[in-house]
């Protein structure tokens, strides 16, 4: 007993001593929330280009009862630079360990983010759950705005971001992620793109990435059917507008409990660029809101609807993949897909990217309506 | 009469030896060296694992309860076995200093930026000491209870089942750049630790349980080396994987739980007890074969000029990429004697039993 009691209090002794060197004194970090770059205008005489830094800090203001927000901006030609400059400004130490989100306006983003995200990756402060943004515009504006009933900024959009991911209306684009797609050569990275709208910070819809330059966005209204595309998911909510041109059987439907399931199938024959993509997606959703003439006690009136929808949404799908195409963003990773379907050597040889824009792919939806709610 | 130990002890020992900072290493090297799917290369590693175990199972067969200095004095001339004797009791000591050094280098990365390293290095060795003087059988039921408090941690992986993608493990096999020479000795430094059973018979029960026990734990790590190599592969990206220094630590850092994120911090803190079973157990090696060269020296103060030394050692190195060197190449060394030492062991017991026929 007496053995593996001191064996105990030696093993809890290097634990504890160290932290007698290494201090960090709550009250005197400034632990950066959100960090925003932008590309400053090229300025004559200057070889390297210049970079607006932002970043918020949360300040506790016992005096007041509330949680303050520190803003700081300073520009710099690269990330920890910026932060040395930062630091200056402020009577806290700077630490990385609690930065949830890092914002790049869309000028930036179309120069490429990899020189910033080498920072991110290196220091084992930052966490693989870091969030990547762009912003549709200045990203600093988007920053230091004021939204009133949203007293912190940084904590507002990341929570706005994280509520539209469960519902699948916009991505999920983690440093992980991101880090992930960039370095697989059968996928492209994305990242949801957000703007400032009035008195508020709107889902602007899902950047897409050509390696780490922003090429082409999703619109927000076309986000779950890239979600479709995707891969499967469970949850989310899919309203369908049927327009004036549509016969008069259905003007607009609403389904909710999604459950999607995505299939890919590739076909490459041995000629080289002869590959097709099928890209099939099966949802099953729950009837929520309709309007039309069919009644949907009706099977046959359901199966028409379903084909309204299926058809409605493949359209949409095929116009999303070959915009991508046209964009040469492979944010599907289709390539992943053909890479597996062949031997090393022949994906090798295969240039992807080349390749990629005149790839056949054909995507195939079919919605099943689970049930039509309460209602007849 | 000295209390034998029993083969659970003895599974948990050489699964703890083996684990420790390579775990964390293990799916970057796999990546590196063996290109795509690298991770099946393991049955390889595997299969030449039971090959050393198996001749190290020879020794226990002819040796007959024997211990392997005992064998070997029979035979060859002291003059001979001594300089092998310093010669080994160094590289089991310097193994388990670098071992030591490289998880202080990587926790003062992570969580002490300012600690000098060789404190923390000191506190290891002052833990490492106390275990050491208490002998083989208190040795293996502290690191029964270290195991317990280690093991829990390979349950995380559930974690990464909905991150997990067959996609990306890609229908490649090691293609790519690869260099499987160079890598699979990089790479068996994993399965380095079961080399101590050999020691071990004197200490233990029966021979056939001893060897079965020594199977199994070697067979732990096998497990576990899969579970994670399978899914970093899974997780992540060929390219990724490559360029990640420590990529199950990268693996840590994404868990989030309601309560509690960014837990790298404190779960690195776990790996503490393979480490310290490592250190521990090289350092017992080690003062078995000084004990020889100084059999009426205090057992006490071997084990202390051990840990002296090997903390003057630890000195040496300044950058954590120094010791990774070292160490790699003290593992080459220590891979030669897995398979060097029972071989020699085996030649010495057949020209024994030679002999013994013919008088």
């Amino acid at each position: 007993m007496h053995k593996i009691s001191r064996i105990g209090a030696a093993l809890i002794i290097p634990l504890l001593l160290p932290a007698c060197a290494d201090q960090r004194i709550l009250e005197e970090l400034g632990t950066v929330h959100t960090t925003s770059y932008d590309l400053l205008p090229e300025e004559e005489g200057k070889s390297s280009k210049e970079l607006l830094i932002t970043m918020t800090i949360p300040k506790n203001d016992p005096e007041n009862r509330k949680v303050r927000e520190e803003i700081l901006t300073t520009t710099s030609i690269n990330s920890k630079g910026g932060r040395i400059r930062l630091s200056r400004k402020t009577e806290l130490s700077l630490v990385s360990g609690q930065l949830r989100n890092v914002l790049f306006g869309s000028r930036l983003a179309k120069e490429g983010i990899w020189p910033l995200m080498d920072t991110f990756q290196r220091d084992p402060s930052i966490s693989q759950r870091l969030k990547i943004t762009v912003v549709d515009g200045s990203a600093h504006d988007l920053v230091t705005e004021k939204y009133p009933p949203h007293p912190m900024t940084g904590p507002y959009i990341e929570r706005m971001l994280e509520k539209q991911e469960k519902s699948k209306m916009s991505a999920e684009a983690t440093l992980y992620d991101f880090t992930r797609d960039y370095y697989d050569d059968g996928i492209d990275p994305i990242a949801p793109i957000v703007k400032k709208q009035g008195g508020n910070v709107v889902m602007e819809g899902i950047a897409l990435f050509n390696e780490d330059r922003y090429m082409t966005k999703i619109p927000a209204d076309e986000v779950l059917i890239f979600g479709f595309l995707q891969g499967d998911f469970r949850q989310g909510e899919l309203s369908m507008d049927f327009g004036e041109s549509a016969n008069k059987e259905a003007n607009n439907a609403m389904f909710t409990s999604l459950i999607s399931k995505r299939k890919i199938k590739v076909f490459a024959n041995r000629s080289r660029d002869d590959i097709t993509v099928n890209v099939s997606v099966q949802i099953k959703g729950s009837v929520l809101e309709y309007n039309g003439k069919m009644d949907l006690s009706i099977d046959q009136d359901r199966r028409k609807l379903e084909r309204l929808i299926s058809e409605q949404i493949t359209d949409k799908a095929n116009d999303m993949i070959s915009k991508m195409q046209k964009n040469n963003v492979d944010s599907l990773g289709l390539g992943q897909y053909v890479r597996n379907s062949m031997s090393y050597g022949r994906w090798k040889k295969l240039n992807w990217e080349e390749v990629y824009p005149h790839v056949r792919v054909h995507c195939k939806a079919t919605m099943v309506i689970k049930d039509y709610g309460k209602f007849k | 009469m000295m209390e034998k130990l029993h083969p659970f002890h003895v599974s948990i020992m050489i699964y703890m030896n083996q684990s420790g900072v390579i775990a964390l290493i293990l799916p970057r090297l796999f990546a590196s060296n063996y290109g795509y799917n690298g991770w099946l290369s393991l049955a390889f590693f595997f299969a030449v694992s039971i090959l050393n175990i198996y001749l190290i199972s020879l020794v226990y067969h002819y040796g007959q309860g024997r211990s392997i200095f005992e064998i070997l004095e029979a035979s060859l001339p002291k003059f001979f076995l001594f300089p092998l004797y310093v010669l080994l009791a160094a590289l089991w000591t310097l193994i388990g200093c670098f071992a030591a050094k490289q998880f202080v280098f990587i926790f003062q990365m992570l969580d002490f930026p300012t600690t000098h390293p060789m404190l923390l290095k000191l506190l290891l060795d002052i833990l490492a000491f106390s275990l050491v003087i208490k002998g083989i059988y208190s040795i293996s039921k502290a690191t029964t209870v270290f195991f317990w408090l280690f093991v829990w941690m390979h349950l995380l992986v559930i974690y990464f089942f909905g991150e997990f993608q067959w996609v990306r493990l890609t229908s490649f096999v090691f293609q790519g750049e690869t260099d499987f020479v160079q890598g699979g000795f990089d790479i068996y430094s994993a399965f380095l630790g079961l080399e101590i059973a050999l020691l071990l018979l004197p200490y233990a029960e029966k021979n056939k349980k001893l060897t079965r026990a020594v199977y199994i734990g070697n067979l732990m790590s096998v497990l576990a080396y899969l579970v994670v190599s399978v899914i970093s592969f899974g997780v992540y990206s060929l390219e990724q994987l490559k360029r990640q220094q420590y990529p199950v630590l990268d693996l840590l850092s994404y868990i989030k739980l309601p309560f509690i994120e960014r837990m790298e911090n404190l779960l690195f803190a776990f790996i503490l007890f393979p480490v310290l079973v490592s250190v521990v157990l090289y350092t017992w090696a080690s003062v078995l074969a000084l004990k020889r060269i100084a059999p009426k020296a205090d057992t006490n103060w071997l084990a202390f000029a051990a840990l002296a030394f090997s903390f003057g050692a630890a000195w040496v190195p300044d950058v954590i990429s120094e010791v990774e060197m070292l160490l790699k190449y003290f593992s080459y060394a220590e891979e030669g004697i897995a398979f060097g030492l029972p071989l020699l062991l085996i030649i010495v017991l057949l020209f024994q039993r030679k002999g013994h026929t013919h008088a």
